[in-house]
């Protein structure tokens, strides 16, 4: 046995791994943790268990159109954002124009995912935390949003749903109908969570004033979406870089302001998905009243997609932060070059800088308030 | 002490809060499914496993070509001109015979790039997903309904058509090229006979170059 303080006197530190198999890691990561007692000194992530060739596979692929179901597969979690990202990246490269009503559904079908995602990370966080009962109860409401899902793509976790220019199908006739009626009541559970978890004071307890991340490293590492937002930086890609019809609509950019210890904790952040999944239902309602019934989806699906030559970065904002495809061509069939800036990726490099000097026990709390996937982190 | 009694009541009432949720939850309707005695009804166009039907296909590959992860095996053989393999039932002339049409279902992704494509609408996913096997070879589906005699036979008849087809076609090629070589032939005698006195200057040209 390693002691923490060695038999003249001296401190020794000692080097324990978390996870692969950690349930708490969120997929498959390796923690390194350096421990000068139950204080983190250093923290060393290492990834890579879930590599599988994103990159080399979209250039192998000889079509556009057949690299979308790998997107899906980046971060299963919210794939129709990632789906998303990756048609309005090939369509500014096409400079095609998007019909009215598949930008609808689009925009739809994106905030429940941005919802069902949420609910996902949250309910996830609070399970490491020891609040079981929140984690089921989230996972009923992600249950209907998946049920839409299902009805409209034939699927309920990778959707392949979103073509070039269109929709791989056009969505059921109830659809519409169905989105509001989740709406109104997934609206009342917004409040039962604040009630069950979000001020809890158990779990305040353990959230308050962890894993501070201020606002100038939050921006040096780059941090995007809920985490970057949660130390109190207004910056959301849909209202500050509009992509497809984002401009349409109407809302807030949540951010946290410390209220329950410093800016920037855990309880932040996890504050910050909370209210977005409020927001996210008041663009749905928008949308849903703004969608056209009428219109083809399938109709403006080019058959052939060669981009001119040229380079592209698109991003969009996923559930996690920034997503961005950066997408070369070379005027053949398959692009000469795709990179995903994975935000998963980005806020997992942050995690050295904000857990050293943390206890062990609230490193879960940390690795659960960034919400990372690790598929997206690995490629 | 205050705060701390403070502090207690803060926490004991936030706790009671969420016993409170979780009592009306406790007598809300439940949302488990029993799984094996009670089955979810799928929406009629789930993709959970892929169905041909192997009467409509036409043999043109295009959902092979669409595959991302190539799970889909089609062989085919041109059907001889003494048979008439009919038309689909959208209309399409069948051309080949189908020996070989394998989809791995344990490789399929359930991505639907492969129904969009198909010009008969053949291929298509059904909402069946319980289909485990013991063994992962059972999971490739033979959709072909060829018997292994009938493959060989047409295999057979298509290779001898196709050799008597290059036979003809060689045949052909040669008489072709002999006429062409015969027309040649004559084009040139006649040049020659219109032209020989300017066809003689032009030639004496590069002699005189010539020291
Ligand atoms: S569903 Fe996708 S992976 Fe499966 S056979 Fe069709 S194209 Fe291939
Ligand atoms: S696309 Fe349709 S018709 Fe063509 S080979 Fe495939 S199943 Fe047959």
């Amino acid at each position: 046995m390693i002691e923490a303080i060695t038999e003249n006197g001296e401190r020794r530190e000692m080097t324990i791994n978390m996870g692969p198999q950690h349930p708490s890691t969120h997929g498959v990561l390796r923690l390194e943790l350096v421990l000068d007692g139950e204080v983190i000194t250093r923290v060393k992530p290492h990834i890579g268990y879930l590599h599988r060739c994103f990159e080399k596979y979209a250039e192998k692929m000889d079509d556009y159109a057949k690299v979308i179901p790998y997107t899906d597969r980046m971060d299963y979690v919210s794939a129709m954002n990632q789906e998303h990202g990756y048609v309005v990246a090939i369509e500014r490269m096409l400079e095609l124009e998007v019909p009215e009503r598949v930008e609808y559904i689009r925009v739809i079908m994106a905030e429940l995912q941005r919802i069902a995602s949420h609910l996902l990370g949250i309910g996830a966080f609070g399970l490491d935390l020891g609040a079981f009962t929140p984690f089921l109860y989230l996972f009923t409401e992600r249950e209907k949003i998946l049920d839409i899902f299902e009805k409209a793509s034939g699927a309920r976790l990778l959707y392949n749903y979103m073509a070039v220019a269109g929709l791989m199908r056009d969505v059921h006739p109830e659809f519409k109908e169905e989105v509001s009626d989740f709406v109104k009541t997934f609206r009342p559970k917004i409040k039962e969570l604040d009630d069950l978890l979000s001020y809890n004071q158990i779990f305040i307890k353990r959230t308050a004033n962890i894993g501070v991340l201020p606002d100038k490293v939050a921006l040096n590492y780059a941090a995007s979406g809920p985490v970057l937002r949660g130390s109190g930086v207004k910056w959301d890609l849909r209202k500050n870089d509009p992509y497809s019809i984002y401009d349409r609509f109407e809302f807030e950019i949540p951010v946290g302001s410390g209220e329950m210890g410093t800016l920037g904790d855990c309880w932040d952040r996890y504050i910050v998905r909370v209210r977005e999944m409020e927001q996210s239902l008041r663009i749905i309602e928008q949308a849903v009243d703004g969608m056209p019934d009428e219109g083809d989806v399938m109709a403006a699906i080019p058959k052939r997609i060669r981009p001119k030559e040229g380079e592209l970065y698109a991003r969009t904002e996923s559930p996690r932060g920034e997503l961005g495809y950066y997408i070369v061509s070379d005027k053949s069939a398959s692009p000469f070059r795709v990179k995903a800036r994975a935000p998963s990726f980005v806020h997992l490099s942050m995690l050295p800088a904000i857990s050293s000097g943390a206890l062990i026990a609230d490193m879960v709390a940390i690795v659960g308030s960034i919400d990372i996937v690790l598929g997206e982190v690995d490629r | 002490m205050v705060s701390a009694f403070k502090n207690s009541w803060i926490t004991f009432k936030s706790i009671f809060t969420g016993m409170g949720v979780t009592i009306r939850h406790f007598f809300g309707p439940s949302v488990t499914l029993q799984y094996p005695d009670e089955r979810a009804v799928l929406p009629k166009d789930t993709r959970a496993k892929l169905y041909v039907n192997i009467d409509d296909c036409i043999g043109c590959n295009l959902c092979a070509r669409a595959c991302p992860v190539n799970c889909i095996d089609i062989e085919t053989v041109v059907a001889t001109s003494d048979v008439d393999l009919g038309k689909t039932s959208t209309g399409n002339p069948k051309r080949f015979w189908l020996t070989r049409f394998d989809i791995d279902m344990a490789k399929c992704m359930y991505c639907d790039l492969c129904v969009h494509p198909c010009p008969t609408f053949c291929i298509y996913m059904v909402p069946e997903y319980e289909y485990s096997e013991y063994d992962r070879t059972n999971l490739i589906y033979h959709f072909s309904n060829l018997e292994p005699a009938m493959v060989a036979e047409v295999k057979e008849k298509a290779e001898k058509e196709a050799a008597e087809k290059q036979r003809q076609r060689e045949e052909m090629m040669r008489k072709k090229a002999e006429e062409a070589k015969i027309k040649q032939m004559e084009a040139k005698k006649k040049a020659e006979e219109n032209n020989s006195g300017e066809n003689d200057a032009q030639s004496s040209k590069p002699e005189n170059g010539d020291p």
